[in-house]
C-alpha cells in the first residue's frame, strides 16, 4: 500500500490533465472565435459515446475512437459555426445562450439514441509504480494528450500557419481587409475546437460512466481555467489546470471530500479578487 | 418618439388586460398553476435584466439571491417559528445584502471575469445547500440537503385563482419598479457605465458604487421572486440555487432582449407557459425548446422585444425626424431608410 | 395617397385593442384544446409521476417502463371490473414545482383514479400535498425520507391517502445489517455522496449495527457536484475494511468502484442498489473481488419475480436493476389488487383496504403499518429484499438464503 500523499498528488496531476484537455479547445474558441462555448461539454459527451459505440462493436481501445470522434465533432462544429455562431455575431450575448441550447439539444438526442442509463467501458488494469503507487492508465493518457495538444496549439499559434488565427484574435477587421476569409477561419476553428473536446471525451470515457449529461462538470472547469488563465499563454492554461487538479485532490485529502469542490471554487474566487484581470498580466492592449 | 412610447404602452396594457381576464375563461387548476410559476420566473428574469442588461454585468449566478431568499423564508418559518410576512421581508433583505456582497466582489472585475465570479459564488451556495444536512430537525429526522426545507405556510392549499392573481400583481409591481429604476437617473448612469466604462469613469462616475447598486437592486427583486416562488411551491430546494436556474434567467433575457426589462418578462412567460403548459412528451419538449431557442437567437440575436424595439424606434425616429409634408404629394426620397 | 410608415404605426395602435380582444376569446378556447387524452369512457387511469428529463432521467425511465409492464399484466389478467387500465405519465423533471403542477394536471385534467410516484423525496412531498388536497390515493415506490411517513402519522386525517411501498431508511439499514452479519463482517467502510439521504443512511446503519459488534472504520462523502473519487478510494482501501459499502445509487457508484478496484483489487464491495444492478455496468468492472448488490427482488427469489424479470427483459432488452423498476412495478400491482379487493376505485373504499390487507408483489407480500409504511426488514412477515453477487455469467442470490 503506497503512502497516500504521493498518490494523492499523482491523482491530482491526472485530474489536472483532464481539465487541461478540455481547456485547450475552450481557449481556442474563446480566443479566436470570441465565443463562450457552452456546448463544449456536449462535444465531450459526443466523443465518449463514440468510444462506447466502438467498444460495443469490439473496437476496445478509446485511443482508436478519438480520431473518429474528432472527425464527427468537427463536422458538427463546422455546421454549428456556419449556421449559428457566425450569423449571430452581431450580438455577442446571444452566442453563449445559443451554444447552451445546442448542448441541451445534444443531451436530449443522446438520451434518445443511447438511453438515459449510465453506460461503461472497461478501464484496463493500472500500472503499479515504485512503492505501490497506482498509476492509472487513462490518467497518463489524459496528461500526455493534454500536454501534446497544448504544445501543438502553442506551436501552431506561434508558427506561420497560426498567423491568421492570431490576427483574427487580435482584430478581425484588419484580418478581413487583408483578404483573409474571416468567416471560414472562424467556423473551421470552431469545428477544430469541438474536435478537441470530442477527442478528450473519447480518451477519458473509460474512467467513469458515460451518461448524456456527463459533459457539464468538465465544461464548467474548463471555463474556469480558461477565463482565469486567459487566452494568451498556453503555459498558464496548462499550469493552472494542473494546479487546480492537485489543489482539489489535496483539499479532499486534507480537509474533507465533501467540500473539495467548494474549496476549489473559493480558490478561484480568491484568485479573481487578487488578480482582477486574470493571472497572466498582458502587455497593454489596444482598447 | 411619443408615438413609439404610447405604442409600447398600448401593447403592455393589452397584455396585462389579457392576463387579468384569462382566468375568467375557466382554465383548469393546472394551467393556472403553470401561469403562476411563469409570472414568478418572469419577475426573476426581469431582475436578471437589471444587472445583466441595464448595467451590462453579465451574471451567471443570479440564482444565488433567489435561493437565498427562498431558504431564508423556509428556515425562519420552520426552524425559528417566525411569522410569514416577517420571514419574507428578511428573505428579501438577505437577497439584497447578498447582492451587495456580490457587487462589491465583482466591482474591480469586468466582462467574463464577472460572469465567472458570479458563477463560482452561485455554485458554492448550491454545494453548501445540497451538502448541509440538519440532523435534528423537528420530527427527529434529518432535514435539508437535496430534500430542501419546507415553508410553514399559514394556508393549507391555496386557491389557484388567488395564487394566479397574487403572482400577476407581484409581476406587474416588480416590473413597474424595475422599469422605473432603469429609466431613473441611476439607471441611465448604469447604462452609460455598461456602454463605456472608461468614458463613465473619466466623467467622474464612481463605477464601483454603481455596479454594487445594480447588483443590490437586481438581487433584491430576485429575492422577492424567490420568496414568492417558495410561497407558491411550499418548499425551498437546492434547485433554487442551481446553475440551471441562473442560466435560465440569462436565456430568457437573451431571447427577450437584454436591457429591455419587458423582453425577458415576455420571453419567460411565453416560453414557460408554452413548454410546461402544453404537456408535450418529455423528449419532444426538450428538443422543441432547444430548437426554439436556437432559431429565435439565430434570427433575432438581439432578442425578440429588443429587435422589435429597434425596428419601431427606427420607423418612429424616421417619422419624427422628417419635416411635415402636405398630404398627397409624392416625395422621391420617402422609401429610403 | 401613398401609404406611409406613420400610417402603419397608427393602424397598429388602433388595432391593439381588437387584437387583445381576439386573443382573449381565442384563449378561452385554447385551454380546452389540449385535452387530448382521448377520454375513453371505460379505461381506468393511473397517474405516474417520475423524472423523464434532467439528471434523474435514468431512474424515471425505468420507473415508467416498469409501471407500463404492470398495467399490461393487469390487463392480461382481465383488467379491473372489466375495464382496461392505462397509465398517464407526468414528467416531473426533478423539480418540486413541476412535480406539483404535473400532479395537478393528472388529477384535475386527466382525471386519474390514483397516483404513483414520485422519484425524489422533495418531489414526493410536494405531490403529497396535491394528493391530500384532491383526496387521491398516492403510492410512493421509492423516496426513502422519513418526512413522508412522519406527515402521515402526525396529520393522519389529511395525509391518509399516502402509502409508501418502498423501504424507509431504517428498514434499509436493518436489511444491510442482516447481510453484514451473515457475511461475518466486523469492519466496514461507508462511502456516499454528500447528500442528505446518503448521510442519514450512514448514520442509521452505524447505529443499527453497533449492538452486532460491527463498526465503520472509514466514512466519507464526496461532493455531489464534482466528486473526487481518487482520494476517497485510496483512503477507503488504506483503512483495510472487510467490505466497502457504496451508498450512491447512480453513475457515481460505477466510477467509484473502478477507482476502488485500481487501488484495492481484493476488497469486496456492496452497492445498495441502482446502477450496479445493471449487468452491462457490472461487467465493465474487474471481478477480482466480490461485488454485491442489494435489490428489492431478483430473478429466482419467487416465481412471480422470475416471471416479472423475464417479461421486463423481453420487453425492454435488459433485465431490471431491482430498485427503481421493481418497486414501481410492485406499487402498481398493489394498487390494482387493492382496487379489485375494494370492488371500486373510489378513494374512501381503497384506503381502508390498503390499511388492512395483504397484497402479493414480486418482492413478497406487502402490508402496511400504522404510518402507511410497507413492512420491510428482518421481522416476521416482513419483506426481506435480496442481495446478489455478480459473477462471470450473471448474478447469484447470496442472501437471504433460500
Amino acid at each position: 500500500m503506497a503512502s497516500p500523499l504521493p498518490q494523492v498528488l499523482l491523482d491530482g496531476l491526472f485530474a489536472g490533465g483532464t481539465y487541461a484537455l478540455m481547456a485547450a479547445g475552450m481557449a481556442l474558441i474563446l480566443g479566436v472565435v470570441k465565443v463562450i462555448n457552452l456546448s463544449h461539454g456536449a462535444f465531450f459527451t459526443l466523443g465518449a459515446y463514440v468510444a462506447y459505440a466502438l467498444a460495443e462493436r469490439g473496437v476496445g481501445t478509446p485511443i482508436a475512437a478519438a480520431p473518429l470522434a474528432a472527425v464527427i465533432a468537427f463536422a458538427f462544429g463546422v455546421f454549428l459555426g456556419k449556421s449559428f455562431v457566425n450569423p449571430a455575431r452581431s450580438h455577442p450575448f446571444a452566442l453563449p445562450v445559443g451554444t447552451l441550447a445546442c448542448a441541451l439539444l445534444f443531451e436530449q438526442a443522446a438520451q434518445m439514441v443511447w438511453g438515459p442509463h449510465p453506460l461503461s467501458i472497461e478501464a484496463g488494469a493500472p500500472w503499479i509504480g515504485p512503492g505501490g503507487l497506482v498509476i492509472r492508465r487513462w490518467g497518463v493518457i489524459a496528461f500526455l494528450s493534454s500536454a501534446a495538444l497544448l504544445g501543438g496549439l502553442k506551436w501552431v499559434l506561434s508558427a506561420r500557419p497560426g498567423l491568421p488565427l492570431r490576427l483574427i484574435a487580435e482584430d478581425e477587421e484588419i484580418a478581413g481587409s487583408l483578404g483573409m476569409d474571416v468567416e471560414a477561419i472562424r467556423y473551421l476553428t470552431f469545428g477544430g475546437a469541438c474536435a478537441m473536446a470530442a477527442a478528450a471525451g473519447a480518451l477519458l470515457s473509460p474512467s467513469g460512466a458515460v451518461t448524456p449529461t456527463m459533459g457539464r462538470a468538465p465544461l464548467l472547469l474548463s471555463l474556469v481555467v480558461v477565463i482565469v488563465a486567459g487566452m494568451d499563454s498556453v503555459a498558464a492554461i496548462f499550469l493552472l489546470s494542473i494546479g487546480l487538479g492537485i489543489f482539489g485532490n489535496a483539499c479532499a485529502w486534507l480537509l474533507s471530500p465533501q467540500w473539495s469542490y467548494v474549496a476549489l471554487l473559493a480558490a478561484v474566487c480568491l484568485l479573481l479578487s487578487a488578480r482582477p484581470a486574470g493571472i497572466v498580466v498582458t502587455a497593454g492592449r489596444r482598447d | 418618439m411619443r408615438n413609439a412610447a404610447s405604442f409600447r404602452e398600448g401593447w403592455l396594457a393589452a397584455g396585462i388586460g389579457l392576463l387579468l381576464l384569462f382566468p375568467l375563461s375557466s382554465p383548469d387548476a393546472f394551467f393556472l398553476d403553470v401561469f403562476t410559476t411563469g409570472f414568478l420566473l418572469a419577475a426573476f428574469a426581469a431582475s436578471w435584466d437589471v444587472v445583466g442588461g441595464v448595467s451590462g454585468q453579465i451574471t451567471l449566478g443570479h440564482a444565488l439571491p433567489f435561493g437565498a431568499a427562498a431558504y431564508a423564508c423556509a428556515l425562519l418559518t420552520t426552524f425559528a417559528g417566525w411569522p410569514l410576512p416577517l420571514a419574507v421581508a428578511a428573505g428579501v433583505l438577505l437577497a439584497a445584502a447578498v447582492g451587495a456582497g456580490i457587487g462589491t466582489l465583482s466591482a474591480p472585475l469586468a466582462g467574463p471575469f464577472v460572469a465567472l465570479l458570479t458563477l463560482a459564488l452561485g455554485e458554492i451556495a448550491h454545494e453548501a445547500a445540497v451538502g448541509h444536512t440538519f440532523f435534528s430537525g423537528p420530527g427527529g429526522y434529518a432535514w435539508g440537503g437535496e430534500g430542501g426545507i419546507p415553508v410553514a405556510l399559514p394556508w393549507r392549499d391555496a386557491s389557484p385563482f388567488s395564487s394566479y392573481y397574487a403572482a400577476l400583481a407581484f409581476l406587474c409591481l416588480a416590473s413597474f419598479g424595475m422599469l422605473r429604476f432603469s429609466r431613473s437617473g441611476a439607471g441611465l448612469i448604469l447604462r452609460a457605465v455598461a456602454g463605456s466604462p472608461i468614458t463613465a469613469q473619466a466623467s467622474g462616475v464612481p463605477i464601483a458604487r454603481f455596479k454594487r447598486l445594480a447588483f443590490t437592486v437586481g438581487s433584491a427583486f430576485a429575492g422577492a421572486a424567490g420568496a414568492g416562488f417558495v410561497l407558491h411551491v411550499g418548499r425551498a430546494t437546492a434547485t433554487d440555487l442551481s446553475l440551471e436556474l441562473s442560466f435560465q434567467a440569462a436565456t430568457f433575457a437573451a431571447v427577450g432582449g437584454r436591457g429591455t426589462i419587458v423582453g425577458p418578462v415576455v420571453a419567460a412567460l411565453v416560453l414557460h407557459v408554452l413548454f410546461q403548459g402544453l404537456s408535450l412528451p418529455p423528449s419532444a419538449r426538450v428538443l422543441l425548446y432547444a430548437l426554439t431557442l436556437l432559431v429565435t437567437l439565430r434570427f433575432f440575436p438581439g432578442g425578440v422585444v429588443g429587435t422589435a424595439r429597434d425596428l419601431a424606434s427606427r420607423l418612429g425616429g424616421k417619422e419624427a425626424a422628417r419635416p411635415p409634408r402636405r398630404r398627397g404629394r409624392n416625395n422621391p426620397g420617402e422609401g429610403t431608410p | 395617397m401613398t401609404v406611409r410608415t406613420g400610417t402603419f404605426l397608427r393602424l397598429a395602435l388602433l388595432l391593439r385593442g381588437p387584437a387583445a380582444l381576439f386573443l382573449y376569446l381565442f384563449s378561452s378556447v385554447f385551454p380546452a384544446a389540449p385535452c387530448v387524452a382521448a377520454a375513453h369512457p371505460d379505461t381506468l387511469k393511473i397517474g405516474v409521476l417520475a423524472p423523464l428529463s434532467g439528471p434523474y432521467a435514468a431512474g424515471g425511465t425505468s420507473f415508467v417502463q416498469a409501471a407500463t409492464l404492470a398495467v399490461e399484466q393487469a390487463n392480461a389478467e382481465g383488467g379491473v371490473f372489466g375495464q382496461r387500465v392505462t397509465i398517464v405519465v407526468g414528467d416531473t423533471q426533478g423539480r418540486v414545482d413541476v412535480a406539483k403542477a404535473e400532479a395537478l394536471r393528472l388529477v384535475s385534467r386527466e382525471k386519474v383514479s390514483a397516483l404513483v410516484g414520485a422519484y425524489l423525496s422533495e418531489e414526493t412531498v410536494g405531490v403529497m400535498e396535491i394528493a391530500a388536497a384532491q383526496r387521491t390515493v398516492l403510492l410512493v415506490p421509492v423516496a426513502a425520507t422519513a418526512e413522508i411517513t412522519d406527515l402521515v402519522r402526525r396529520e393522519y386525517a389529511r395525509y391518509r391517502y399516502v402509502f409508501r411501498v418502498g423501504y424507509s431508511l431504517p428498514q434499509w439499514a436493518e436489511m444491510i445489517a442482516a447481510f453484514l452479519s451473515d457475511r461475518k463482517v466486523r469492519r466496514y467502510a461507508f462511502v456516499g455522496a454528500g447528500i442528505r439521504w446518503n448521510r442519514e443512511l450512514g448514520e442509521t446503519l452505524e447505529r443499527i449495527v453497533a449492538p452486532l459488534g460491527i463498526a465503520p472504520v472509514y466514512t466519507a462523502y464526496y461532493s455531489p457536484g464534482n466528486p473526487t473519487f481518487d482520494t476517497v478510494a485510496v483512503a477507503a482501501a488504506a483503512a483495510s475494511p472487510d467490505i466497502v459499502i457504496l451508498a450512491d445509487p447512480g453513475r457515481n457508484s460505477v466510477s467509484f468502484l473502478k477507482r476502488l478496484r485500481e487501488s484495492a483489487p481484493a476488497l469486496p464491495a456492496l452497492s445498495i442498489g441502482g446502477a450496479l444492478g445493471d449487468a452491462r455496468l457490472a461487467a465493465s468492472v474487474p471481478l477480482s473481488a466480490p461485488v454485491y448488490v442489494q435489490a428489492a427482488a431478483w430473478r429466482g427469489v419467487s416465481p412471480a419475480a422470475t416471471a416479472y424479470v423475464e417479461r421486463y427483459e423481453h420487453r425492454f432488452g435488459a433485465p431490471p436493476v431491482g430498485y427503481s423498476d421493481t418497486l414501481p412495478y410492485d406499487a402498481v400491482t398493489v394498487l390494482v389488487a387493492a382496487w379489485r379487493k375494494a370492488g371500486s376505485t373510489a378513494t374512501e373504499a381503497v384506503v381502508p383496504v390498503l390499511e388492512r390487507g395483504t397484497f402479493a408483489g414480486t418482492a413478497g407480500d406487502y402490508r402496511f403499518d400504522a404510518a402507511h409504511q410497507a413492512v420491510w426488514g428482518t421481522g416476521p412477515g416482513a419483506l426481506r429484499g435480496t442481495f446478489v453477487r455478480w459473477e462471470r455469467d450473471g448474478a447469484r442470490i447470496v442472501f437471504p438464503p433460500r
